[in-house]
């Protein structure tokens, strides 16, 4: 069980992309939150958020996602995430969040839907 | 505690309420119902139920304790969670917990539920193991 918690930034074509990995829980959700609200208050619209490598995510998580795409939104931008994890999809499922955000299975599709 | 005419699991487990220090709770699930012969599906199902319930009571407060039983009987696990504040004040969110954490809950185990147990907010859930004869 992997419980160490890393972001990483990187830009792709101009997107910018935060990877996260390891497990997202009350613990951890605040850096997230905080990352997600800087690139927002340097005025990114869109961000891609990369989940492939997270293995765990609670409801503190889901609730810091949402209000980065409520941020997005409003800035007329976008929070494209990707997933690939069924476990971490069904979270999205069980909660009725997959018909919220665009979801995609790679980091390249989702950056090329916001080009 | 082990019931050994029955084969009953009992853990108690009693943790501050510190962001990085619910994950005990989680893995003591974890422990609990992989002993008890969960499959790995139901184990991670519990581990994000019992996150959701001990969350389902404290919110965003880190003060007092969480006092957790673990038992084990048949094909079931119930896990029972108690919230003592530090001040002694009732501050748990009760039926007001989040949505997020309802829904979760409502998804993955059999049943759940908030009451006041000696005066103290606590939440409890049941999850049978998805493997048993019905």
């Amino acid at each position: 069980m992997d419980q160490t918690f890393t972001i990483e930034d990187e830009e792709i074509d101009g997107v910018p992309v935060v990877s996260a990995s390891g497990e997202i829980d009350v613990a951890t959700a605040p850096p997230l939150r905080d990352r997600l609200q800087a690139l927002a208050a340097s005025g990114k619209a869109t961000v891609v958020v990369n989940l492939l490598g997270v293995t765990f995510l609670d409801s503190t998580a889901l609730g810091v996602l949402v209000g980065a795409l409520k941020r997005c939104r409003e800035a007329g931008g976008d929070l494209p995430l990707v997933i690939e994890e069924p476990r971490i999809l069904k979270v999205f499922e069980i909660t009725g969040l997959t018909g919220v955000f665009p979801i995609f299975e790679s980091v390249r599709e989702a950056v090329g839907s916001v080009k | 505690m082990v019931d050994r005419r029955t084969g009953a699991v009992s853990v108690d487990l009693s943790i501050p309420v510190q962001a990085d220090l619910v994950v005990l709770a989680r893995l003591a699930a974890a422990t609990v119902a992989s002993r008890a012969g969960f499959g790995v599906e139901d184990i991670e199902d519990l581990r994000l139920a019992v996150e959701e319930l001990c969350l389902s009571l404290v919110g965003a407060r880190e003060d007092g304790r969480l006092h957790l039983t673990y038992e084990c009987e048949g094909d079931a696990i119930t896990v029972r969670c108690g919230y003592e504040t530090a001040d002694g004040e009732d501050g748990s969110r009760g039926a007001d917990a989040d949505d997020l954490s309802l829904r979760i809950l409502d998804a993955l185990v059999d049943e759940h539920g908030h009451e006041l147990r000696d005066r103290r907010p606590s939440a409890w859930l049941r999850k049978h193991r998805s493997d048993a004869a019905v």
